[in-house]
Formats: structure tokens, C-alpha cells, sequence
């Protein structure tokens, strides 16, 4: 390796010392506007046809460039039609771009390059930085809900949480579900560390052809990221900044005392046991609102101060962000401090250079996790505290099993404090040559550290919550990444014959490491900070959390080749060979090729006397993609040195280490392949208002490492296997419809809809027509709540058909089930053998959407500006695990309370209290409902101040604004939210009890 | 000047690609080959000695697990019997009382939670047979740890064995695919494989150790575990040999019956095996057994969640002033010996004080009671097996001798209680020596099978629901049925 480094170095220092020289006649000059409203554009590419001789407009629009007399500029903007304008000795050049008004003149980011939609032969939507940075997340994942046909994002209601994001579909079960994000060239896994303002656009290559350039990890598609850049200019500096808050939405309502109280005397009744606990469950009231009591409106402040500017020869960007965000439970806070800073030199004609460096801090007071399912669980029979100040104590109640907790007190007593650093940089050098070369090397990667400390002190609040002495608990990790990347292009036009090609190759390096250290009797230093860290004497026990430590590497090479003619025929071929250090032998290599064709209809001859459409192209596409995103090194039996294998012998006892093999691994792993096959179909009619694209698309995952629940009697931990031994397809089609006109001379609209239908099918398991039975997360007693056969859908929730309930002791007798109580639920005997067993279970849904929506608007009057986007799924199901997830005396939700059985006659659909018993927990029909929803996920108005007061105050620009995410939401689930998302085999299985939360915030925009 | 700067830069991007190019496919082969993070691979394991030692002690250790000692032994081993019920809150954890009822179903998660922790065991001893062989280290040592792996698998079998009846016999790793998915082997079979490990590791395991690796298996122990195995068999002669034997290896009988079981007396005089547990300072991951906080008194200082309670049954069925009754429940509102005070106004009237820990020993951030051993093979035990096999073959008085040794032990000197048993007619005898098993060993976790195996099941249990025919044995669970694809069957009734 040493080796690479020391040529490309010495290649980068030759590189300096040239100085290149083309042949220039002419200075021209001009300003770029926006044709619709003649505002300056910042940043546009102004480009000598033919040659790499180019600029960029500054602050104000104007650019200047040397160039032929007699040559050709062309001006590319992404999100505006490109246009070419021959220079004709003239030296002032003004011109006008129209606004992505035709969706396939505008300029995309795609992998190692861009592209004009025209060319694209893929399926690729482009998002713009704007759009995700108004909105009122401070999360980038979760601004692109409801944007992009065929993107499904599940927000996790659990706070601080990455949203999850799959595209077309369920791809793989095992493997990383989530797509790459590439970050300026630097690869991740996530992006919830970017600050939202410094993203200049967002990229999503979603069919294979798009996607095979980055083979080794594009099997669930690509996010590409381009964060922001200096333009030429004077110094801008923008502030942005706004203070708001969250709050609690569509609340889950809880039994109150009295209730509470009624029902926790059913069900000691229901059981057979006497005295019932509570003798006048009136006496209790209302009793304590325990959510009013955690809860609160929390507030959030965020602010971004910029500056960017520059000459011909320099650029910079340089942003500074500071967010502090309250969790909705009181006493969590989030801090986080970013720094962004990019530079962009250009030394010597020829020669670009450049770096991003980003930096992010953040802290937290964490809360603890649990907290949320003991405000879910508690009795409102329990007080706060009591009339002295002390604690009220589930255990004076006798309410304690489940709900053993004052959760005031599991607030109070918490204290953890988390510590995140990440540092991620990118370096380039790239260097036109032979007029149609250009070589760039990148250098990027990603430095990160986190720290979580967690300090229980001396304490007794309650019968369960207490401790006798005082522990320090440390988790410390740190990341180490990189990823070198060089390509080679080579760009021509030849006549009508146009050819890009690309070569490249790239090393990639990934490290993470963890360590846990644990003390007892480690003093209070103060204030809940535990700076002072471990005392000499403390005896600290060090070790590695289980299943934590990465080390891959992967190696490849790569190549791509774009051709058109005349713009009609689009042609665009490639092919990426990976290396991939976690798998071994004949199967460390995988080859990952991919084809697309296009027709640009409109551009055809016979096309040139239509009226109806102003473009139409046609394009398909196949391609293969891989997965390496497995758990690490599957192949490799390990042996196991957990600390549970420590024995213990002798007199007096003392420990002995222990280690030995108890997990059954594959005899070999290989990638994940999937092969995708995509056909579209795009355009624009009525004068480029109405713009259209569709696409079919047949993703199919050969190989899919997929865990093989295996017989217990083989004794392994965990009981499953891996393997490549499932094939799992997604077909869909996806739509997309924009419209956007200017209705009279100060409105502007935009509307523009889009939806994915996907269908998620397996093809093939090894195992055969034997199902995998999954889902006991977060299901009573162990059972399983979901099966995946071939022909099915993976993970669809399975179990017993409830036909009614049991309302007598005599209805129960005469059934099938006659250990029942009146009240459990009555099952359907499904094959009719007069026995009720687990051969009776039946399909009970799918947690994978069939449709996910989203539609987009915005408004311009005058000075104001609205946007609203709506977002939503539809055909899908979700298992509500908590109404069953019962070991004693927890709260029963409000609807439950208001429907459950309590004597015959009184419900024919909810069980008794008793629904936490061995059969009424198996999972049934009852607990799976319509997981669909709709919702308006951001609404945004703002005013920007007349140019006429600003004058006076020397400020280009102040924008007022409000905004509001998640206002308003429907859905008929019982749950607290019906995004539940989950682990494969676990998915939508609703253990959670994170409730859903809108947020509003007001701001204001200043550009100097 | 500037043609030639540019052929220089040509020059040097090609040559730089060339370059890069060929030691990218130089390196490529060690900058791939990385080193698994985490776990070592389990080809640089069974190499030395210390692995092999590594191996047992992660043997031993497991015994300890949630799923082999705590919840599922609770249900499976216990809650059918007359001596325990659920106990805790009515409301938690009630799918114990499908055990106490019998309407156990195969779906039950603890009686997949059983079989999976005895497999687990079983793996770990099968890790050490099939791998120890291979390593050079020294022959005694081997042949001890050899013979330590027979008979800690032995001891999951038994417990499979009379749980479920027919069961998987694995008694190799799986090599070839069809090891993958066994049948059940029929039960016969399984207690030979019993006495077959038994035996070996009897003809190799020492008399006793020093005193740092106490805890380890003993010949003693898999003698009295053979004796136990041809109990349940009926082969009452074998019975009679194996328990002689341990007979004469020097165990006696603890003088106190209440200290017996306290941490304070682990592996005493009478211990022949027992499941090794400590707190371990600044370690809660190897302090992980929970035996004790399961059956821990509600309301105590560490929190105990008071499962596997004491039934009034069984406080009625002691010999009136027998201090056995005393030493083995906590009766609600006492004060234990070690003073303790009882809440008057607990959950429960009754808690388990086989398995108690001093409140004082509780340490916060571990397990409550943790620090408890669980008993798995005492003398008591071998002089009770011996009194049983000797009356069935008609010698009565050996049986009375061996049947008054545990009754003046439990007598402590106090010759107002617990006459010596003079009856000499079979099926008198029979009776006294059935009662003063369940007495002498109640809480135990060998009541419920002792029953069964007697022919008893019905008489004894019959009120709750337990049918012969069925309840002899526990449910297959479902979730193995079902991966085996059908190659596994269900036991009758369920």
C-alpha cells in the first residue's frame, strides 16, 4: 500500500508545476438570470463546448471567461434547462435559464460525475438542499419522507434514532437493508451527522444501471450528497436560524385510576384470585397523569451562520451550525456544534484542487430508554410522590409486577451523558489533459468517537429502584475510515457521436472498535458530570462489546462508458469488479455489470411537427449490484469468551476463564447479488408545465444471506444459520407527475405527486416449503408472529383466526377450546380437524407497504411563499404487540379499557382484561391492524422583506419563515404511531411506545 | 517550453496510472486479507491445553444460564409437582400454571427454553469430545476432562430424558448434513447412552480435587448420577451397586439440614455436585445465576420475584415438630435464622428456603442471590436411592439403615421427633421411604419426576388434571417440530 501512496504523490507534485495552455481570443462576460424572475443565479457552470475551460457565475450572476471567438458556451445549473450560446466574437453575454420547468434538461448528480437527465438511461431523482433544509428535521434522512417515488423512509419514534430507508422494496434479509450514501465522494453508511444547511443537493440512484458503478454496496440503491461549495464573489454571509418546539401528538389515552383500578380487579377475578387488589377503585379517581407528569413541550433552537465567496482561483465555503434540541421527556437535551468547510483552488489552468473537512460535537443527557414503556406500564393508582416528598411506591400498591417503577424517579436518578465527535474530510486533485482527459484522485474518510457514560449513585427511591452502591459505566467507540478513489475520463464529441468514458479504481479501509469499563464505588464528582472519570483505586473491568469490532477492507476497479447520437440514442454500459475482505477464498471477487439504453423521441425528425409533447424519451435498463453489507466475516466459526462462560471452582471460589464454539456457521458466504431490470418511460407536455415519468422496475436478490432458524437440539446461541439460501424479488412501478406554472404575474405554483406500488415476494428459500417462523420481538411469551414461505412476502405476520369471544362458561364447554375463559378469544379451527393448534394459523397481513405517496406543492405570492407536502402508505399491516405484552398489573390503554369483555354480551371483538394469558398472547388476528396513514408531513410559510427596505440596510436578503412537520396526521391504528419499522422477520411488529411527536418552529433568513 | 511540460505531464499521469495500476494488483492480495475482528477463529482454538481448559470451564459456567437453571427448570422440573405452584403476583408469568394444570401446549416458550438449555450443555460437552482428542497436552489431564464432558452430558440427557421422553441423541458435532436433523431416538436407547457416558467418566474421574478446582465432576458424582439413571430405569440392583459404591468414597451427611444450604457451606460433606455460582466483584455477566432472585422472598432488599413457592400440601405433609419444615420454607412474617425479617403482609405465604440468600449479601447492580449453588446431587440422595432400590428387592434392612441415617440427621439429637422407621413389609417400607423423599428433598426439583417415575402420577396429581398416557412427559416443542420439517413427532396427547 506505502507504495500507491508514494507514485500518487509524486504524480500530484508533478501536476503542480504545469501550467496549461489552450488557445483564447476572447474575454466574455455577462450575468445569468432566472427567466421567470430575473433573480441572479449563484454558481452556474459556464462552460466552453468541447473543451474543460469553465467558470462559475458569482454571488451577483456575472462570470467571465476567455474563450474562442467563434466557440460555444454552454450553461448548466442543476434544477434548470441547459442552455448553449455561441459566443460570435460578442464580449457581453447575458443569459436567462428556465427553471427546471423540463425536468429532462436539467443537470443530475450521478455516481463519479453528472449528467443531463436527457442522458441518464436509469432511473435517478434528484432532491435539492432547500427542500430538505426548510423543513422543521434536523435530520437530512427524514427531509426526504414523501419526496421520491419508490423511497420509503420510517421515522424510529425512539428519540435521536436514524430514520430507516429502503428503496424499491425489501431487498435482502440479513444484510444491510439501508442504502450507501456518498457523501462528496467519501462513502457511509449513514448521514444523520450532516447538518441539513449544508447540503447543496441530494441524488438517488435507484435502478441498477445507476447504481453498478458503486457494485459493492449499491444492492438497496444510492444516495449521493453533494454538500455546499464557494462561488465566486464577494463574501455572502447568511445566517439561518430558528427556535420552536415539539410536541406530543395523536397521544395514545391511558385508563385512568378508576378504570385502571376496575380493570385490575377483572382480571384477579378472571383468575381465579381473592380478595380482587383495589376494594373501591372509585375512591382512586383520575388519579395521576403520568404522561403530563414526563412529558412537555420541548423546545428546540437551531442557528447556521455561512460564509462563502471567492476569486477565479479560490473558493470557499466555510459554515458553522449550533443546535440545541429537548427531548419530549424532561430532562433530555441534544447539543450538537457543526462545522463545515470546503475550498476549491485552481492553481494553474488545467489543475483543480480541493477539500471538505466537516466537523461535528455533539452531547447529550440521555434518558433512560426504558422510560417510555414504563409511562406505558404504570398504574395511575400511584402518586408522584407522596405527602413527605418521598416517592410514590408501586410496591406499596402491590401494582408492581410489569410496571415496577415511579417513572419520576427513573428520570430523576438517571444520569448518562453521551459525547459524539466526528470529523469526516475529502481531499481532491484533478487534472485536465489531452484536451479530453481528466484524471482525479480523492482522498476522504471519516474519524469518529463517541462516548457514553452512565453514573448510578447511592440511592433508594422506590422498592425496585435503588442502589447500594455507586457503578460508573463507560462505553467508548471509535470509527476509522477511508476510502481513496481515482478515475480517469475521457470525454469527446465526435460529430454526432457523443462518448464519456470512465475508468477507475478505489481502496476502501473500515475500522470500528468498542470498549466497555465498569467500576463500583466510584464517588460523585457533581452536577452529573463524571469528568473526573475513574479514581486510581477503582478496580475497572475492561471489555470489548460482543459483536462490535469491524475490520473490512474492500479493493475495486471500475469502468464506464456513456454514448449518444445526436441526443436521440442513449447508450451506457459498465462494469465494477469488488474485492471484499469478509469473504474468503473464490469468492472474495464479484463482477457487477450494467446496461441501459435510451430514446429521446422528440429529438427524432418525424417528432419535429408535434405539438403535444415538448419532450418524450423512452429508456430500460438491467444491471447487477451486490451486497456486502453482511455481518462481518459470516463464514468464520468463532469461539465465544462471553463472561457468562467464566467458571467458577475452588475453595474458597474463584473464577476461571472459559471460551468455546457454540454458533454454527455456513461453509461459505458469498455476495449478495441483485439483478434489476427498469423501464421508463418520462416526458413533458403543455409547454414543459406538465412533466411525467414512470418506471416498471423487477428487482430480484439472488443469494440472500438469510438466517435459517435451526433445530435447538443442535445447541447453538441464537439458533439460526446463514447462508445464501433465499431469492427474494421486488416488482413495482413508480410514478411521478409535476406541474408547475406561473398563473399570473406574482403567482407561482408547483404541484407535483408521486407513489411507488411495490410487491415484495420470496422466490426461494433453502429451506424448501418449510416456513421460517420469526417475530417474537417484543411478543408475550416467546411466540412467533410471522412466517416467510416461498410466494409470500417476507416476515408477513401469521397466526390464529379470531372468530369471536367467549361470552359464557356454557359456550365455552361446547368448543374446541375448553381450557378457555369466558372472555378469551374464540379461534378459527382452519382445517377443520376439531382440534385447535398451530396447523389453524392463518395469513394475517403484510408489514411491507404495498403504496407509499407523497405529494408536493408550493406557492409564490409575491413576497410570500407556501409549501405544503403531504405523505402517506396505504395496503399495509401492523402487529400491536403491547396490548398483550403484559406480566401482571400494567395499564391498559383507554380503548381497550372502554372495549374489553367484562361479562356476556359485552363484546363480541376485545377479550377480557385477561388478554396477557398463554392463548389469548398468541398472536391472532386481533392485534394486527391497518398500519395506513396520511399525513401533512411539512407545511412552511415565509415572507421575504421587500427589496426596497433591505437597500437601506445594505442586506441582500431577509426571509421570515415558520414551518411545522407532521401537523396533522391520520390514521385509524390504535398504536401510538404506525411507522414501526423493525429488524427483517421483526418488521412491523409495534413494540414501540414512542409517541408521536409534531414540531413547529419560526425563523428568519438573513443574506448579506 | 509549454509542448514539452505538457508531454511531461502525460507522461506522468500515465506512468502514474501504470504504476498505481500495478501495485493496486501487487498488494491487492494482503491488503484484502484481513484479520477477523472480535472472536478468534475457531481454527486457532482447540491448539493447547489451555483451550481444552477453556472449553470445560465454559461447560461448567453454562450450567448457570437463565435458560438451565432458572424459569424453565422451574416449569418443566417443578410446577407439575405437589410440593410448588406459580407463586408471585396472580398476574405475572402465568403460563407457569399451564405446568401446575397441565394444559402445557407445545407453543409453551419454556418448554422450548428447556430443551434448548440441555442442548446447549450437550454442545458444549460435544465441542470438548470431539475436539480435546486432537490436542497435545497431558494424557491424565485429557483423559479427565474427557471423562468430565461425558458426565455433565449425561446429566443433560437425564434431564431431557425425563421431561420429554424420546429425544435427539446427538452425541458428535455434525459433520455431513444428515447429522443436521435427527429423529428422536427412542428412550431405551438415550438411558443407555447415559450409563454408556456414566460409566466412563466413573473409570476416570478422581475421588476429589484440590481444593482450587472444587466444583469439578468427581467420580462420586457420576456414580450417584448412574444410580439415579438405573432408578428411573427400575434396575434396582444396579441402584443398590452404584449407591454402595458411593457409599464407600467417605461422603457424609451435613449435621445441620437449614445450613446446609447456605452460601456459607457450599460443596460441604454431602455435596456430590453442585452448580458452581458467585458474585464476582465488577463482573454482573458471570454473576448471572438467577436460581436464587426467581425464588427470592417479594419484598426483600435485592427484590426477589418469588416463583416456585412452597404449596400448603406440602407444609402439611412434614412429621409434626420435623425441622425440615422450618429449614425449607419461609413462612411470611418469620424471621429466617440468619434474621431476616419476613413482611408480614407479602405477596406469598410461602417462599423457597432451598434456594435463599441472606438479604445482606445483596449487592446492587447483581442479581439477587446470586452467590447461591445449586445442589444437583447430595448423599442424602444416594442413601435415599439405596434404601429404595433395597426395599424393591426385598432387603429390608439394609434399607431402614440407610433410611435412618437421613432421619437421624434430620432428628438433629431431638429424639421427641421423627422415630426411627421399623416397618419391614414392602409396601409399607415403600411408603415411608416415598414420603421421606419428598420431605427430604422437597423443593428440590425431583418430586415431580420421583412421582411419576413411582406410577403415581395419577393419584398424586390427578385432581389438577395431570391423565396418564400423556402428562408422563412434556410437549415436544413446536418450533422444533416445525424446522424439522416433520422429521421430529409430538408425544401423545398433545
Amino acid at each position: 500500500m506505502k507504495r500507491i501512496f508514494t507514485i500518487s504523490g509524486l504524480m500530484l507534485l508533478l501536476l503542480f508545476s504545469f501550467d496549461a495552455a489552450f488557445a483564447q481570443n476572447v474575454t466574455v462576460k455577462g450575468k445569468i438570470t432566472d427567466a421567470a424572475t430575473g433573480e441572479a443565479l449563484i454558481g452556474v457552470s459556464v462552460q466552453e463546448k468541447g473543451t474543460t475551460n469553465g467558470t462559475q457565475t458569482d454571488v451577483n450572476g456575472l462570470y467571465s471567461i476567455k474563450a474562442s471567438k467563434n466557440g460555444i458556451l454552454t450553461i448548466t445549473y442543476i434544477g434548470y434547462a441547459t442552455k448553449s450560446v455561441p459566443v460570435n466574437e460578442q464580449t457581453t453575454l447575458n443569459v436567462t435559464l428556465q427553471a427546471q420547468a423540463n425536468e429532462l434538461a436539467q443537470v443530475v448528480v450521478v455516481g463519479y460525475g453528472t449528467q443531463r437527465k436527457l442522458d441518464v438511461t436509469g432511473s435517478v431523482a434528484s432532491v435539492k438542499g432547500t427542500e430538505i433544509s426548510k423543513q422543521a428535521s434536523v435530520n437530512p434522512i427524514s427531509g426526504l419522507q414523501g419526496k421520491v417515488a419508490g423511497v420509503q423512509i420510517t421515522n424510529s419514534g425512539s428519540p435521536g434514532a436514524s430514520p430507516a430507508v429502503s428503496i424499491r422494496g425489501l431487498g435482502t434479509v440479513f444484510g444491510n437493508v439501508s442504502p450507501l450514501f456518498v457523501v462528496d465522494g467519501v462513502w457511509y453508511d449513514d448521514i444523520s451527522f450532516l447538518n441539513p444547511q449544508d447540503i447543496e443537493n441530494i441524488s438517488i440512484l435507484k435502478d441498477a444501471s445507476s447504481t453498478a458503478i458503486y457494485g459493492i454496496r449499491a444492492a438497496n440503491g444510492v444516495v449521493l450528497v453533494t454538500t455546499k461549495r464557494g462561488v465566486k464573489g464577494k463574501p455572502v454571509i447568511n445566517y439561518n436560524g430558528y427556535a420552536g418546539w415539539q410536541s406530543v401528538t395523536n397521544q395514545v389515552k391511558m385508563a385512568n385510576a378508576t378504570e385502571y383500578a376496575t380493570a385490575i380487579n377483572e382480571l384477579y377475578t378472571s383468575n381465579n384470585v381473592s380478595p380482587v387488589l383495589f376494594s373501591d377503585p372509585a375512591s382512586y379517581g383520575k388519579g395521576t397523569d403520568w404522561y403530563g407528569q414526563i412529558l412537555r413541550n420541548a423546545f428546540v433552537t437551531n442557528h447556521e451562520l455561512s460564509v462563502s465567496g471567492g476569486t477565479e482561483k479560490v473558493t470557499y465555503h466555510l459554515s458553522f451550525g449550533y443546535l440545541d434540541q429537548d427531548g419530549l421527556a424532561k430532562t433530555n437535551n441534544y447539543r450538537r456544534y457543526t462545522l463545515h468547510l470546503s475550498n476549491d483552488f485552481k492553481p494553474v489552468k488545467g489543475l483543480k484542487l480541493g477539500y471538505t473537512l466537516s466537523g461535528l460535537s455533539g452531547k447529550s443527557a440521555d434518558v433512560n430508554g426504558g422510560i417510555f414503556h414504563q409511562l406505558f406500564g404504570v398504574a395511575p393508582t400511584l402518586p408522584v410522590y407522596y405527602k413527605d416528598g418521598a416517592y410514590g411506591d408501586p410496591n406499596d400498591y402491590h401494582t408492581g409486577d410489569g410496571n415496577n417503577y415511579n417513572p419520576q424517579a427513573t428520570l430523576d436518578f438517571f444520569n448518562q451523558k453521551s459525547r459524539n465527535m466526528r470529523f469526516t474530510y475529502n481531499g481532491y486533485g484533478e487534472v485536465s489533459f489531452l484536451k479530453n482527459f481528466k484524471f482525479k484522485t480523492s482522498f476522504g474518510g471519516d474519524i469518529g468517537q463517541a462516548e457514553v457514560r452512565g453514573y448510578t449513585p447511592v440511592y433508594a427511591a422506590t422498592f425496585a429502584q435503588k442502589s447500594l452502591v455507586s457503578n460508573l459505566d463507560v462505553n467508548h467507540s471509535e470509527t476509522r475510515n477511508w476510502i481513496w478513489e481515482n478515475t480517469l475520463t475521457y470525454d469527446v464529441k465526435i460529430k454526432d457521436h457523443k462518448i464519456t468514458a470512465l475508468l477507475g479504481y478505489s481502496a476502501q479501509n473500515y475500522r470500528t472498535k468498542q470498549l466497555d469499563a465498569h467500576a463500583q464505588n466510584v464517588p460523585y464528582v457533581g452536577s452529573g458530570s463524571q469528568r473526573g472519570s475513574f479514581p486510581d483505586t477503582a478496580k475497572v473491568t475492561y471489555y470489548a462489546t460482543p459483536g462490535s469490532q469491524v475490520y473490512t477492507r474492500a479493493l475495486s476497479q471500475f469502468a464506464r462508458v456513456n454514448y449518444s447520437f445526436k441526443d436521440k440514442y442513449l447508450l451506457n454500459a459498465s462494469i465494477r469488479r469488488d474485492g471484499a475482505s469478509q469473504f474468503y477464498g473464490d469468492h472474495t471477487y464479484g463482477y457487477f455489470p450494467s446496461v441501459g439504453g435510451g430514446w429521446v423521441i422528440t429529438n427524432e425528425d418525424f417528432m419535429k411537427d408535434q405539438k403535444v409533447f415538448n419532450t418524450l424519451k423512452l429508456r430500460a435498463s438491467w444491471g447487477k449490484v451486490g451486497n456486502s453489507g453482511v455481518p462481518i466475516n459470516p463464514s468464520i466459526l468463532t469461539v465465544s469468551a462471553d463472561p457468562y462462560l467464566t467458571a467458577i471452582f475452588g475453595t474458597p471460589q474463584t473464577t476461571f476463564p472459559g471460551a468455546s464454539v457454540n454458533t454454527v456457521v455456513p461453509p461459505t458466504i458469498f455476495w449478495e447479488k441483485t439483478q434489476s431490470t427498469d423501464f421508463g418511460i418520462e416526458g413533458a407536455i403543455l409547454n414543459s408545465k406538465l412533466s411525467f415519468e414512470a418506471d416498471y422496475y423487477d428487482r430480484k436478490t439472488k443469494d440472500a444471506i438469510y438466517p435459517l432458524p435451526i433445530l435447538g437440539s443442535l445447541g447453538t446461541n441464537g439458533g439460526v444459520v446463514l447462508g445464501n439460501q433465499a431469492t427474494i424479488q421486488n416488482r413495482g412501478v413508480e410514478f411521478l407527475l409535476s406541474w408547475k406554472d406561473q398563473a399570473t404575474k406574482d403567482f407561482y405554483y408547483s404541484i407535483s405527486a408521486n407513489l411507488g406500488i411495490n410487491t415484495n415476494k420470496v422466490l426461494n428459500v433453502l429451506s424448501g416449503n418449510i416456513p421460517i417462523y420469526q417475530g417474537g420481538n417484543g411478543i408475550a411469551n416467546g411466540q412467533l408472529a410471522t412466517r416467510t414461505v416461498v410466494g409470500q412476502p417476507i416476515g408477513e405476520f401469521y397466526g390464529y383466526q379470531v372468530t369471536g369471544i367467549f361470552q359464557t362458561p356454557q359456550e365455552v364447554a361446547a368448543s374446541k377450546q375448553t381450557s378457555a375463559k369466558p372472555g378469551d378469544f374464540k379461534y378459527q379451527d382452519t382445517n377443520n380437524d376439531g382440534v385447535i393448534d398451530s396447523k389453524d394459523r392463518v395469513v394475517l397481513g403484510s408489514p411491507l407497504p404495498k403504496y407509499n405517496y407523497g405529494i408536493n406543492t408550493s406557492f409564490t405570492y409575491r413576497n410570500f411563499d407556501l409549501a405544503l407536502d403531504f405523505q402517506g402508505t396505504a395496503d399495509v399491516s401492523v402487529y400491536n404487540a403491547n396490548i398483550a405484552y403484559r406480566f401482571g398489573n400494567e395499564n391498559f390503554t383507554k380503548d381497550f379499557f372502554d372495549h374489553r369483555w367484562h361479562g356476556p354480551g359485552t363484546s363480541n371483538t376485545y377479550p377480557s382484561v385477561n388478554v396477557g394469558s398463554t392463548d389469548n398472547a398468541k398472536p391472532n388476528s386481533f392485534y394486527v391492524e391497518s398500519g395506513a396513514y396520511f399525513r401533512l408531513r411539512n407545511a412552511q410559510l415565509g415572507y421575504t422583506l421587500p427589496g426596497s427596505i433591505l437597500s437601506k440596510w445594505k442586506i441582500q436578503k431577509v426571509r421570515l419563515f415558520a414551518n411545522a412537520q407532521n401537523a396533522l396526521n391520520f390514521f385509524g391504528y390504535k398504536g401510538f404511531s404506525p411507522e414501526v419499522g423493525g429488524s427483517i422477520g421483526n418488521m412491523g411488529i409495534d413494540a414501540n411506545v414512542y409517541p408521536l411527536y409534531a414540531t413547529y418552529n419560526f425563523g428568519v433568513n438573513v443574506t448579506f | 517550453m509549454k509542448n514539452s511540460k505538457k508531454t511531461l505531464l502525460q507522461k506522468a499521469v500515465i506512468l502514474g496510472l501504470v504504476a498505481s495500476a500495478i501495485s493496486f494488483q501487487a498488494c491487492k492480495k494482503s491488503f484484502l486479507n484481513v484479520a477477523p475482528a472480535g472472536n478468534q477463529s475457531a481454527t486457532q482454538f482447540w491448539k493447547t491445553q489451555d483451550d481444552a481448559t477453556k472449553a470445560v470451564n465454559a461447560m461448567y459456567a453454562n450450567l448457570r444460564e437463565w435458560k438451565n437453571i432458572a424459569f424453565a427448570p422451574i416449569a418443566v422440573e417443578s410446577m407439575g409437582s405437589d410440593d410448588a405452584e406459580k407463586g408471585s403476583s396472580p398476574t405475572d408469568a402465568t403460563f407457569m400454571n399451564n405446568f401446575h394444570n397441565f394444559t402445557v401446549t407445545a407453543g409453551e416458550g419454556q418448554v422450548s427454553d428447556f430443551w434448548a438449555g440441555q442442548y446447549q450443555t450437550i454442545n458444549f460437552a460435544n465441542q470438548i469430545l470431539g475436539n480435546v482428542p486432537g490436542i497435545t497436552m497431558d494424557q491424565g489431564l485429557k483423559a479427565r476432562y474427557l471423562a468430565e464432558a461425558k458426565f455433565i452430558r449425561a446429566y443433560a440427557y437425564f434431564r431431557l430424558v425425563r421431561a420429554f421422553g424420546d429425544v435427539p441423541l446427538r452425541l458428535s458435532l455434525p459433520k455431513n448434513a444428515s447429522d443436521y436433523n435427527l429423529p428422536r431416538t427412542a428412550k431405551a436407547q438415550v438411558w443407555a447412552a447415559i450409563e454408556s457416558d456414566l460409566n466412563d467418566a466413573a473409570s476416570v474421574l478422581p475421588q476429589s480435587y484440590a481444593s482450587a478446582d472444587i466444583g469439578h465432576a468427581t467420580k462420586g458424582a457420576a456414580l450417584a448420577l448412574h444410580a439415579k439413571a438405573a432408578l428411573y430405569q427400575k434396575k434396582w440392583t444396579d441402584v443398590v451397586t452404584y449407591t454402595t459404591q458411593v457409599m464407600g468414597l467417605g461422603y457424609s451427611l451435613y449435621p445441620d439440614y437449614e445450613q446446609l444450604f447456605r452460601t456459607t457451606h457450599k460443596n460441604n460433606q454431602e455435596s456430590i455436585f453442585e452448580v458452581q455460582c458467585m458474585l464476582v466483584p465488577n463482573n454482573p455477566d458471570a454473576s448471572n445465576s438467577q436460581y436464587s432472585q426467581v425464588q427470592g422472598v417479594r419484598g426483600s432488599t435485592g427484590g426477589g420475584w418469588g416463583f416456585n413457592v412452597p404449596t400448603a400440601d406440602l407444609a402439611a405433609a412434614y412429621e409434626t415438630g420435623d425441622p425440615r419444615r422450618d429449614a425449607t420454607i419461609i413462612f411470611r412474617g418469620e424471621t429466617t435464622p440468619e434474621g431476616d425479617k419476613i413482611p408480614a403482609d407479602g405477596d406469598n405465604p410461602m417462599y423457597n428456603q432451598k434456594s435463599y440468600v441472606p438479604f445482606g449479601l445483596y449487592v446492587s447492580g447483581f442479581n439477587e442471590g446470586c452467590q447461591q449453588n445449586k445442589i444437583v446431587l447430595r448423599y442424602a440422595d444416594v442413601l435415599l436411592m439405596n434404601a429404595e432400590a433395597n426395599n424393591e428387592l426385598g432387603n429390608s434392612a439394609p434399607a431402614l439403615a440407610s433410611l435412618e441415617l437421613v432421619r437421624a440427621r434430620a432428628r438433629a439429637g431431638n429424639a421427641a421427633i421423627l422415630p426411627k422407621v421399623t416397618v419391614t413389609g414392602q409396601a409399607d417400607l415403600r411408603a415411608a421411604i416415598y414420603k421421606e423423599r419428598r420431605v427430604e428433598f422437597a423443593m428440590e426439583f425431583d418430586r415431580y419426576f420421583d412421582v411419576i417415575r413411582q406410577g403415581r402420577g395419577a393419584a398424586v396429581f390427578g385432581s389438577r388434571g395431570w391423565k396418564a398416557g400423556k402428562n408422563e412427559v412434556w410437549p415436544v416443542p413446536q418450533n422444533e417440530i416445525d424446522i424439522s420439517g416433520g422429521t421430529l413427532t409430538q408425544n401423545p396427547g398433545y
